[in-house]
């Protein structure tokens, strides 16, 4: 790899990761928290990059001496990936994967939820965990609203998985929340977006008391489908 | 792979100059390949099945998540080539590797990053002249037991207090167990390092851009190698069928080794995965959060760029075997 090579390099790395740094795309691999750590990261980049160009032109000669190994060429892989493949969020592919979550088990109490007028808006993992540990069952006959992407179950019928993935570092380490919604109206498409009011359906036989995993169950009052991928499609574990 | 002839070129980085030769055009050819790239992604309906997309979006996810740690790991490991020379580690550093190794192990708590970034720095430790035993206990030790992890790992695990000690001596453990062997080991001759550079009159910025950039596209380009390793055995190997042996100690143990190595997650979240999988035991689950700062398939691949091929291969099955052994010995005692 020339020093000319190598410049070209990090300009490019900081051209396309600074681009999905500004429209928010980058919430589509990692997680929110890591919009300043990559946009110093980008820019360092940049600043390296326009340096060696500017001074190694400068010099003449110094341009095309080798200044790296030709295993740097393979950082140019995710860049042609990222423009030619056009990855996505994570989907109902990735959900059929991977085990869904099990709440882990909570010993301090739930806060009430607010006794305003209903929807409640809630995460989903919340939604979750007070369907499995609260004692004090606030999620009982409440309309709560909840965001997430449909995936179809021919055994669920007449209804979806509604499922949105906890990511705690980046995408690769995503595992599906999911809650299973019945009388959802007319069939949606796979990795469809939506905004879904339901209400919990306790189960007849507590969860913990189940073999394998815990379905958890509700039954939808409205669906409206969100057009497109929400820019922060996970839920942190924080 | 191509690093041993490559390596030959690297050690004389003001060597050859060829006047006119491909090095000139080499951004051309970058931009040319991104053109290329936009204008075939309508056309192959290959980048449009389900299983692709997701090998990619696992993939880059990787990449990006390591970035900013790998950035700031060249800007250190930039100027250790700078300020760092081998009298500055003398004066430092304790003269007997009895002492040196876990000094070098308790500087680790000083980085506040992930495990990608510790692989450059502690290439740049080694041709600054730092022993490379202690420079490899820095190395495993940095990514394990600094505070944004252990804060992360109390955060993952508010009901297991424990845990964060036992994961805090485990991993120091293993660092300074290994960096034992090697400094009993002495075998310089396994390791392949850049040489360090001397002042070639150029400015001190002007050498830590270059080392900076040097060292950025060098382990870059081996993380791509293990990102794409490790998005690949994802989708091979589902999880959900590594999930189906939580009743047998044992085999959950070999299990979670196994997923650490796999997985190559970022230490500074590897604890939530971990805290995702309460069917397991608090031990096996430690082992997890030892082996994985410590060995990965990324890691792997780093390790044989920045140190030697040759190296790598010892390197990883006594590092992996300790790292077992430490977290399920400390398991045993704390958990």
């Amino acid at each position: 790899m020339s020093r000319f090579g190598r410049a070209g390099m990090l300009i490019f790395i900081g051209v396309l990761i600074g681009r999905l740094v500004l429209d928010g795309g980058f919430g589509w691999f990692v997680q929110q928290h890591m919009r300043i750590p990559l946009a110093a990261a980008t820019v360092l980049l940049l600043v390296f990059g326009v340096y060696e160009l500017v001074s190694s032109s400068r010099d003449g000669d110094e341009g095309a001496r080798v200044a790296g190994p030709g295993v740097g060429w393979l950082l140019a892989l995710p860049l042609l990936v990222l423009v030619s493949v056009a990855p996505t969020a994570l989907g109902a592919v990735a959900a059929d994967r991977v085990d869904a979550f099990v709440p882990t088990e909570r010993t301090e109490r739930f806060a009430p939820l607010p006794d305003t007028s209903d929807p409640v808006e809630m995460r989903v993992i919340e939604f979750l965990d007070r369907a499995a540990w609260d004692e004090a069952r606030s999620l009982q006959d409440r309309v709560i609203r909840l965001e997430g992407l449909v995936v179809n179950d021919p055994e669920i019928a007449g209804g979806f998985k509604l499922t949105r993935f906890l990511v705690s570092c980046c995408a690769a380490d995503g595992i599906p929340l999911q809650v299973t919604l019945h009388g959802t109206g007319r069939p949606l498409d796979d990795d469809t977006w939506v905004v879904a009011d339901v209400i919990w359906r306790p189960p007849e036989v507590p969860y913990q008391e189940t073999e394998g995993i815990w379905v958890i169950e509700a039954d939808a009052v409205a669906i409206s489908p969100v057009v497109g991928i929400p820019k922060d499609p996970y839920e942190s574990p924080y | 792979m191509h690093d041993v002839s490559e390596r030959g070129g690297d050690a004389h980085p003001h060597g050859a100059t060829r006047r006119g030769g491909l090095g000139d055009y080499q951004p051309l050819l970058l931009v040319a390949a991104i053109v290329a790239a936009l204008l075939v992604r309508s056309r192959i309906a290959w980048f449009d099945d389900g299983e692709v997309r997701l090998w990619a979006t696992l993939f880059v996810s990787v990449c990006i998540q390591a970035l900013p740690f790998l950035v700031l790991g060249v800007v250190v490991s930039g100027l250790i080539a700078v300020f760092v020379s081998p009298d500055l580690v003398r004066r430092v550093l304790p003269r007997h590797p009895a002492l040196a190794v876990p000094t070098a192990g308790l500087a680790g708590l000083a980085l506040p990053g992930c495990e990608c970034g510790s692989v450059p720095i502690a290439g740049r430790l080694v041709s600054s002249g730092t022993p490379p035993a202690a420079a490899l206990t820095f190395l495993l030790a940095a990514p394990a037991i600094n505070p944004v992890v252990l804060v992360s790992t109390a955060v993952a695990f508010p009901n297991d207090g424990e845990l964060v000690l036992a994961r805090f001596v485990a991993s120091f453990l293993a660092a300074v167990v290994v960096g034992w062997w090697w400094a009993r080991r002495n075998d310089h001759s396994l390791l392949d390092v850049d040489p360090h550079d001397h002042d070639h009159g150029s400015g001190r910025l002007a050498r830590f851009v270059d080392i900076a950039s040097r060292d950025f596209v060098h382990a870059g380009g081996y993380l791509v190698v293990g990102a794409m390793a490790a998005a690949t055995l994802q989708l091979v190997v589902p999880r959900s069928v590594l999930a189906t042996v939580a009743d047998n100690e044992l085999l959950s143990i070999l299990m979670f080794a196994g997923l650490a190595v796999v997985l190559s997650i970022c230490s500074e979240a590897d604890a939530f995965v971990a805290a995702g999988l309460p069917q397991f035991s608090l031990t096996s689950r430690l082992v997890f959060l030892v082996v994985g700062p410590v060995i990965d398939l990324k890691l792997v691949a780093m390790h044989a760029g920045v140190f030697g091929r040759r190296f790598a291969l010892i390197f990883a099955p006594v590092t992996l075997t300790v790292a077992v052994v430490s977290a399920v010995l400390v398991g045993q005692v704390l958990l």
